[in-house]
């Protein structure tokens, strides 16, 4: 059976916070209120990691959610995609030599899109989802 | 410390009905007269417009006891003072045994901590 | 009973931010509660250790992404007090409104995500969607939605022309208008109040005990504002503390609406009160390198804030200590939860307003 478009319009995201400032886990709740409103492209936001086809992670890596963000990507089905939102989530960011810190979000999982910014905007945001999404579909032809 | 002269003021703010504002500690580096560093800690104490600290210097090992019978938040800043500055902190209310912050560093402000990392800058400690 | 641990978080669809709580429950009932946080712990109160006095504000700001402009300018105004630099009068207006408007933009976001715990995602998106027409004005005169780096050490970084204060007070005032239907729904709605109503009660005197701060405290009827101690120019302002008694989940919703048009009618005060004349300083240079330490106490959207900054003569700080609202919140929320229903524990964290980077830093 043909999967061809099967995520083309409504990828469902996982959100994890990692250890950010709150700066972009409020713009990505932002992107989903009425100004910006990404469920009119059909991306919905579940709080179930089986659910979802895309990883959105912001903030850096710590000693302490090394763990939680391996088994929330773990948990996800196949083809998935992460996408790492706001300098800390690329590479740790202004807090990347602070004690507790051990870098971007690649330290541990495998990131399809980075998302620049600090704070990053609601555009870029989108704009990273949007470019997940091809990802996701590339990836999904290569296991067919 | 004087734990008993300590506790009693204490006791005082708290019959005032002042409230716990904050507790703080800052590391002393090791200095030829103080082999280890010390801790300078704050207990600071807020009513209306008025606030007031109490501050003793504490040597890395020495007791000191919670506040957490008589200022119910104490326990927090208590707990947070013994696993990043190391201070002997005892009789915490609830106590988290070291598993508040579960930092990848142990013990990051302790005054020799300190010392390693700026040594480690290049930096004169 | 038989005794069961439940544990809450770190990922769990109410919480934007990761904490853990384990649940000690007999049957439905919580009978205590144990907190984990440092799931954001990144250790920034170090970095003062490798970021000079003069950039370690741009590391303040990302405490927290939403009361970022209030760090920063704690911040500014703790260096200033150590430094004995005096700061223009209209720097200081200016840092007042921009304080005021990050309250309202962090209420009505707080309102929002406590909307969509309780079940009103309408509500949720009302609320998000007028926090914006806040974030326009932040962008226009600061060029950040979220963090500006307009605050330095000896004033602020960009001038609001006499011309744009008059319009901003326009259309909060306009802003207001158009929430005072979203206020009426969150303070009269029978679902809500059924929801919120005589649910996690913190009495006057078990506030004090757990010594909470902000509308916490002010919806046990506390009246605790850092404002009131008059610095930052709030002295020269009308100003009485929102106070409600109950101390329930409903009255800390209350509080916070009620700030909502408090702040707006602050900024309004604030325009009519500054002296007139853009183009008047709004930067004293700062020279030389600090010595001496001090604390210093803001009132932030949460609640009362206080940093210590100690510096010793060199370009680097020896320490900077910041112990923010929920900090002194969590002993109240862990209170709260015990002996409440499993099914109300997530609106009784939300309504403690919890910040958990702003916690663990």
């Amino acid at each position: 059976m043909s999967h061809v478009s099967l995520f083309k319009r409504s990828p469902w995201i996982l959100h994890y916070d990692g250890s950010s400032c709150n700066g972009c886990d409020i713009e990505v709740l932002a992107c989903l209120t009425p100004l910006y409103d990404v469920e009119r492209l059909g991306v919905v936001n579940t709080g179930n990691p089986k659910h979802a086809d895309i990883l959105l992670v912001t903030g850096s890596v710590n000693e302490r959610n090394i763990e939680i963000i391996q088994n929330l990507h773990r948990q996800m089905p196949d083809p998935k995609v992460v996408v790492a939102v706001g300098a800390c989530a690329c590479s740790g960011g202004i807090f990347a030599r602070a004690y507790n810190i051990q870098g971007g979000i690649d330290h541990v999982i495998p990131v399809d899109v980075y998302v620049p910014g600090c704070a990053a905007r609601p555009e870029s945001i989108i704009d990273g989802v949007v470019q997940g999404i091809a990802a996701l579909e590339l990836k999904h032809k290569r296991s067919a | 410390m004087d734990r008993k002269a300590f506790l009693g003021r204490v006791g005082e703010y708290q019959k005032d009905g002042w409230r716990l504002a904050i507790i703080n500690a800052t590391s002393i580096l090791p200095t030829e007269a103080m082999e280890h560093g010390a801790f300078d800690v704050s207990w600071s104490f807020a009513k209306d417009g008025a606030f007031e600290h109490l501050r003793e210097q504490i040597l890395p090992g020495e007791e000191v006891p919670s506040i957490s019978g008589l200022f119910g938040a104490a326990f927090l800043y208590e707990n947070e003072m013994r696993e990043l500055f190391g201070v002997n902190v005892t009789g915490i209310a609830l106590d988290l045994k070291g598993q508040l912050y579960k930092t990848a560093t142990i013990v990051p402000f302790a005054p020799s901590a300190i010392r390693a990392r700026l040594e480690a800058m290049g930096k004169k400690a | 009973m038989k005794r069961t641990v439940v544990p809450m978080g770190p990922q769990h669809p109410v919480l934007p931010e990761p904490i853990v709580l384990d649940l000690v429950l007999e049957d439905e009932k919580v009978v205590d509660a144990i907190p984990t946080i440092g799931y954001i712990h990144r250790g920034l109160e170090m970095m003062v250790e490798r970021v000079e006095f003069t950039e370690f504000g741009y590391v303040v700001e990302r405490i927290c992404g939403i009361c970022s402009f209030m760090h920063g300018m704690g911040y500014a105004v703790a260096m200033e007090k150590i430094m004995a630099v005096e700061v223009p009068e209209r720097a200081s207006w200016l840092r007042l409104i921009w304080a005021e408007m990050s309250r309202i933009h962090s209420h009505l976001l707080w309102l929002g995500l406590g909307a969509d715990a309780f079940g009103f995602e309408n509500l949720f998106m009302h609320c998000w969607r007028t926090r914006e027409e806040v974030l326009d004005i932040f962008e226009k005169t600061t060029g950040g939605r979220i963090i500006f780096s307009v605050n330095r050490i000896g004033g602020v970084r960009r001038d609001i022309s006499d011309s744009e204060l008059v319009a901003i007070v326009e259309k909060l005032q306009q802003l207001g208008a158009g929430f005072a239907e979203t206020a009426r729904i969150f303070e009269t709605d029978p679902s809500i109040r059924h929801r919120l109503g005589g649910v996690g009660i913190l009495t006057r005197e078990d506030a004090h005990a757990v010594d909470a701060v902000g509308p916490m405290a002010r919806a046990s009827g506390i009246p605790l504002d850092t404002r009131l101690t008059g610095t930052y120019l709030y002295d020269h302002l009308d100003f009485e503390p929102v106070l409600e008694t109950a101390g329930d989940c409903l009255a800390r919703v209350v509080v916070r609406v009620r700030e909502i048009s408090q702040s707006i009618d602050l900024i309004r005060q604030a325009v009519q009160r500054m002296p007139k004349g853009e183009g008047a300083p709004i930067e004293t240079k700062v020279r030389g390198l600090p010595t001496g330490e001090t604390f210093e106490r803001l009132e932030q959207p949460r609640g009362e804030v206080i940093y210590y900054i100690k510096a010793n003569g060199t370009k680097y700080l020896e320490r900077f200590r910041a112990r923010t609202p929920t900090f002194a919140n969590i002993p109240a929320m862990i209170k709260l939860v015990k002996g409440c229903d499993l099914a109300d524990v997530p609106n009784i964290i939300m309504t403690i307003d919890p910040c958990i980077s702003c916690t663990e830093r």
